[in-house]
């Protein structure tokens, strides 16, 4: 890890010994660790290995057993209502299945959190609108609806609505499941732009190992709730952890089995 | 079996609870959350409304005056061996007024509105959307909640009214039509026994209606789990129980109308 250029950095969200558990599964096991302001970090694992319930830990969207997560300075897991809300103004979300309100059009999707959060003319949001959208590449569907648009069209369109406000932080769940490459390969292009122009932090919970080296500056590997390595993507590729290996080459026989483990901790939080 | 009862003595008791809070939450942003923070927007309490009475004025029309054929000659057949048909007319507005028709409306809202709101606020929160209005600092109880909370309160007795209104006209179809009763007399006995308090404890029964849909639908919608088969298990939840409910309260209210004597 090039510890001399991360240490200048700014630590944007540090993450504390943080554990989580669901009745006796426990999901997430004394995490430790910090994500530096205008990088890409990416936390890669297995389904189940506890990835998503660390970026919801992050979030706020469910509150820890144990330990902090300091954003900005403020310890999240301890804050609720207008505080947290406070927060989670400086955030985007990128959801999975993209997540867009279904009975508003693309339009309103994106000037969704401008109209709820400041008191801008309709005609100024419409114009950032236009300029969100452009940046994904969708102009001219501002009057569509999700249900006329394809997958990786909402994706953008999720992707548009993440960055309206301008968040210094963007989460992004599985941006390129269930595209196809090329999609995949824009969803990952337009991070790297966003992150790169914007300089917009960006945190990725992914398992397409094609994803993770295209954007990543950093990742994380997660397996059975416990980060067992952190560092560059070269440094990752060139671990000489087992169970980071066969996750790379996406091998089935390894230290990774998953016939002798439990149902994964996503089946419970799957909601 | 023992740990059966348990687990729903304990569901049960969660789901009380859960709704109370709602309720508690609803008020807030009606009341107080439009100062401190932020009210509901408008456009979507029009829209509700819009969805909630006038799309359903159609069908609470036709469920009420059909009830209304039916009292009329239901009751023409009993009435008629006393030979006092003329009462036909007093006996459906009042029952109308006071029980059938705030009932009869609430049970058809109950299924159209209430399991709309639990499906449409169940399928948001499978697919993530709730999650998305969390992350993005927007309250979903001011955002989904209050919306349809006030849209039925102010629709419901409107529907109530109307309700009452076409079952006299049915009634008044038989009396008029097949019982031979000569119209300005029909209208005239409607009114003679039909006093103002009938009107209004039957308006106050469809207030408290509305919340019972509102807040069950919402509540089982945003608690849903699981898929699209959690969405039709909230949905038909939320009928089943708002039914309960509304008859339970329907009772409660009858009780304390009649005892009090009003």
């Amino acid at each position: 890890m090039s510890e001399t250029g991360n240490n200048k950095k700014e630590v944007i969200v540090s993450v504390n010994n943080l554990t989580k558990s669901f009745g006796s599964n426990i999901v997430t096991n004394n995490v430790s660790l910090d994500i530096y302001r205008g990088e890409t970090f990416v936390i890669m694992g297995c389904s189940g290995s506890g990835k998503s319930t660390l970026m919801r830990l992050m979030t706020g969207g469910i509150k820890p057993d144990s330990g902090n997560i300091f954003v900005k300075g403020k310890d999240i897991a301890r804050l609720y209502g207008n505080e947290l809300d406070e927060i989670r103004r400086s955030y985007g979300m990128l959801f999975q299945y993209s997540a867009l309100l279904d009975s508003l059009t693309v339009q309103d999707n994106v000037s969704l959190p401008l109209r709820e959060h400041t008191k801008l003319a309709p005609d100024i949001i419409r114009i950032i609108v236009k300029m969100k959208l452009s940046l994904v590449g969708l102009r001219g569907y501002e009057d569509y609806y999700p249900s006329q648009i394809s997958g990786g069209m909402k994706k953008r369109v999720g992707l548009a609505r993440a960055i309206a406000l301008d968040p210094g932080i963007v989460f992004y769940d599985e941006p390129t499941s269930g595209l196809d490459p090329v999609v995949g390969g824009v969803i990952d292009k337009l991070i790297k732009d966003l992150s790169e122009k914007l300089l917009i932090t960006s945190i990725v919970v992914t398992h397409d190992m094609a994803s993770v080296f295209n954007i990543a500056d950093r990742v994380a590997m997660v397996h059975k709730g416990e980060v067992i390595a952190i560092g560059t993507p070269d440094e990752i590729k060139n671990s000489a952890n087992p169970y980071v290996q066969q996750f790379i080459k996406g091998s089935p026989d390894g230290p990774i089995d998953l016939f002798k483990e439990d149902i994964g901790s996503e089946e419970i939080l799957d909601f | 079996m023992i740990s059966v009862i348990g687990a729903s003595i304990v569901n049960g008791y969660r789901s009380v609870v859960g709704i109370i809070v709602l309720f508690i939450e609803t008020l807030y942003w009606i009341f107080i959350g439009p100062f401190k923070a932020k009210a509901a927007s408008r456009q979507s309490i029009f829209y509700q409304m819009i969805f909630v009475g006038i799309h359903s004025a159609l069908i609470v029309f036709f469920v009420t005056f059909f009830t209304g054929l039916v009292l009329a000659m239901q009751s023409a057949y009993q009435l008629e061996r006393m030979g006092a048909t003329l009462y036909v007319a007093s006996l459906v507005a009042v029952s109308l007024c006071r029980e059938l028709g705030p009932v009869l409306t609430a049970l058809v809202i109950a299924g159209r509105v209430g399991s709309a709101i639990a499906a449409e606020i169940g399928t948001m929160k499978v697919s993530e959307q709730i999650e998305a209005l969390e992350i993005m600092a927007i309250n979903p109880v001011r955002f989904l909640v209050v919306p349809r909370f006030l849209a039925l309160f102010f629709m419901q007795p409107c529907l109530t009214v109307l309700g009452n209104l076409a079952g006299i006209i049915g009634g008044l179809v038989i009396g008029v039509g097949s019982l031979g009763i000569n119209k300005d007399l029909y209208i005239q006995t409607t009114f003679k026994y039909l006093e103002l308090k009938d009107i209004y404890t039957g308006l106050v029964k469809s207030f408290v209606f509305a919340m019972i849909i509102a807040l069950i639908g919402c509540y089982q919608g945003l608690n849903t789990k699981g898929g699209a088969e959690g969405v039709g298990k909230a949905t038909t939840k939320s009928v089943v129980i708002s039914f309960i409910l509304i008859i339970l309260a329907d009772c409660i209210l009858t009780a304390v109308f009649f005892f009090s004597g009003s």
